[in-house]
């Protein structure tokens, strides 16, 4: 069963060496460490790190790396695509890394158009993998919270991420599974399947949770919460 | 002789680039001198908004050597609709102001729609600058029927006015070389002329900072195709991101980057600041040979 998740957003800046010689975003950064330390220390027998991509997949851990060339190529080498996962689960890989995670670990994509009934459904089945179950949902929000946003504004992205953040702070996870796809979709809001993975896995039960970030820095909402079940 | 086979596939031979009246040679490098007419673009917001205005900036433009004077009228960033009969209200007399007062002037209009480079070529207009890839595929066909020349921008996926958001490419260089050369050869097939056609690689469109450093690193790969390349690097996100300076004072890293465009072979430079972009691509030419210095006796009475 579920036991414990972190969230933490995929955006590409995370990677420290793509915003430069500036830091950035050096709190949201520390913030998915002390999420990601909390995971590994809640004692799981597996971590699940979740994040939308182009289709519903599991990727195998041992041939899995972070490839950030396609996001910022430059001199030297690049690696091979094949050799290579979708971007959130690379970040993800590399936050239990650095918390020093060595025990078992699955890389689970969901598919960006899989319907709420169908990432249910993986939700549950992760929730199946073992006693204790962990998972680490990379997923963000809408993309379109302001004028110089990537999107740009549109007004429907405050409520729709508000919703959002009320469900994981109130541990009102089923509240995630009545998200609008199509809305979602609309608003850019990436990590709509990821979250719908975490509410089929934690079958009903309510968590508690604790939010160590919740800002929109660049127009994109980011939230960094964990959530344990008692 | 309208076969298939004799139909023009690639750039013309001599390297010759026809735009109006002008015939121009590989090594003669362009200046495209950017005037608005725009109330809301991020480089000088509305500072020639009005008619007056804008014709002084295009005086001024010639004056300080640019060879070509582009002409858009709506922004690239996200922002207010311009609908069709705006943007043809804000250019087409315009355009049709500046070509009579500079008959042999190349004039080309910034726009992703045919309506508009239609009304701007009958205004006057020689260059289409289809800044946003091929987005309207009427557009090409616009610049066959009236003979005018296309630039072939690459914007990866992005749509008419929208900002990149975690874009990725395998290599960026490879896609902007596929997408470039596609819409070229498409530009052939609905009968633009072959020494009428421009790639732009389009910097920061579809691209973060890394991709655009990239593409100028690289640029060489473009220009290597044989078509002509143009670039817009002036005052650019990804010139402020790699100074952290903003629109206002980001000249000196816009030249740096044009420099090593010219040197890499770039043709036609989009530009606001033509004095001093001017300046450095005469002078990028004059080393690598293509155009002699215009006075030297040092060390030599």
């Amino acid at each position: 069963m579920l036991t414990a998740a972190a969230l933490c957003p995929a955006a590409p800046l995370l990677a420290r060496e793509l915003t430069g010689a500036d830091p950035v975003v050096p709190e949201l950064r520390q913030a998915c460490r002390e999420a990601a330390d909390a995971l590994v220390q809640s004692d799981p027998d597996v971590i699940v790190v979740i994040g939308a991509g182009e289709q519903t997949r599991t990727w195998d851990d041992d041939r899995a790396r972070l490839n950030l060339s396609p996001y910022a190529p430059g001199p030297g080498p690049a690696l091979a695509a094949a050799e290579s996962v979708p971007l959130p689960l690379g970040l993800g890989g590399r936050l239990l890394d650095e918390a020093g995670y060595h025990g078992r670990r699955e890389l689970q994509e969901a598919g960006a158009d899989e319907p709420a009934a169908a990432c249910a459904a993986l939700g549950a089945s992760l929730a199946q993998r073992a006693p204790r179950v962990a998972l680490l949902v990379m997923a963000d929000g809408s993309a379109r919270r302001g004028v110089k946003a990537p999107g740009y504004l549109d007004e429907r992205s405050a409520g729709f991420d508000a919703e959002v953040g009320r469900a994981i702070r109130d541990g009102d996870l089923r509240a995630l599974l009545t998200l609008d796809a199509a809305l979602a979709r609309e608003l850019m809001a990436t990590g709509r399947p990821a979250w719908q993975v975490l509410a089929g896995a934690a079958d009903g039960a309510r968590p508690t949770s604790v939010v160590r970030y919740d800002d929109d820095p660049f127009g994109v909402a980011y939230l960094v919460a964990s959530l344990t079940v008692r | 002789m309208n076969s298939p086979r004799d139909r023009p596939d690639g750039p013309d031979a001599s390297g010759m680039l026809r735009l109006g009246k002008h015939a121009f040679a590989p090594g003669q490098p362009l200046i495209m001198a950017i005037v608005n007419r725009t109330p809301d673009s991020f480089f000088q917001p509305g500072a020639t908004w009005s008619e007056s205005a804008a014709l002084d900036r295009v005086d001024q433009a010639i004056a300080e050597g640019a060879d070509i004077i582009d002409v858009g009228g709506i922004p690239a960033a996200p922002g207010s609709d311009v609908g069709v009969a705006e943007e043809i209200g804000r250019i087409a007399g315009f355009i049709a102001a500046i070509r009579s007062r500079y008959p042999d002037i190349v004039i080309s209009v910034d726009t992703w729609r045919h309506e508009t480079g239609r009304a701007a070529c009958e205004a006057g207009a020689d260059l289409i600058n289809d800044s946003w890839g091929g987005f309207d595929e009427q557009l090409a066909e616009v610049a066959g029927e009236l003979g005018a020349g296309l630039v072939c921008a690459h914007v990866g996926s992005q749509r008419p006015r929208t900002r990149p958001f975690r874009v990725a490419y395998p290599d960026v260089m490879a896609d902007v070389l596929a997408q470039t050369l596609r819409q070229a050869n498409r530009a052939l097939a609905v009968g633009v002329l072959p020494d009428r056609i421009v790639l732009d690689p389009a910097h920061d469109f579809g691209k973060n900072t890394w991709h655009s450093l990239e593409v100028t690193r690289r640029l060489a790969e473009l220009t290597a195709t044989g078509w002509p390349v143009l670039v817009s690097l002036s005052n650019k996100d990804f010139v402020g991101e790699s100074l952290d300076l903003p629109p206002e004072h980001r000249l000196s890293g816009t030249l740096a980057a044009t420099a090593v465009s010219a040197w890499h072979g770039a043709r036609i430079f989009r530009v606001h600041q033509v004095r001093e972009s001017r300046q450095v691509v005469d002078m990028v030419a004059t080393i690598r040979g293509d155009r002699p210095p215009a006075r030297t006796v040092r060390g030599l009475a």
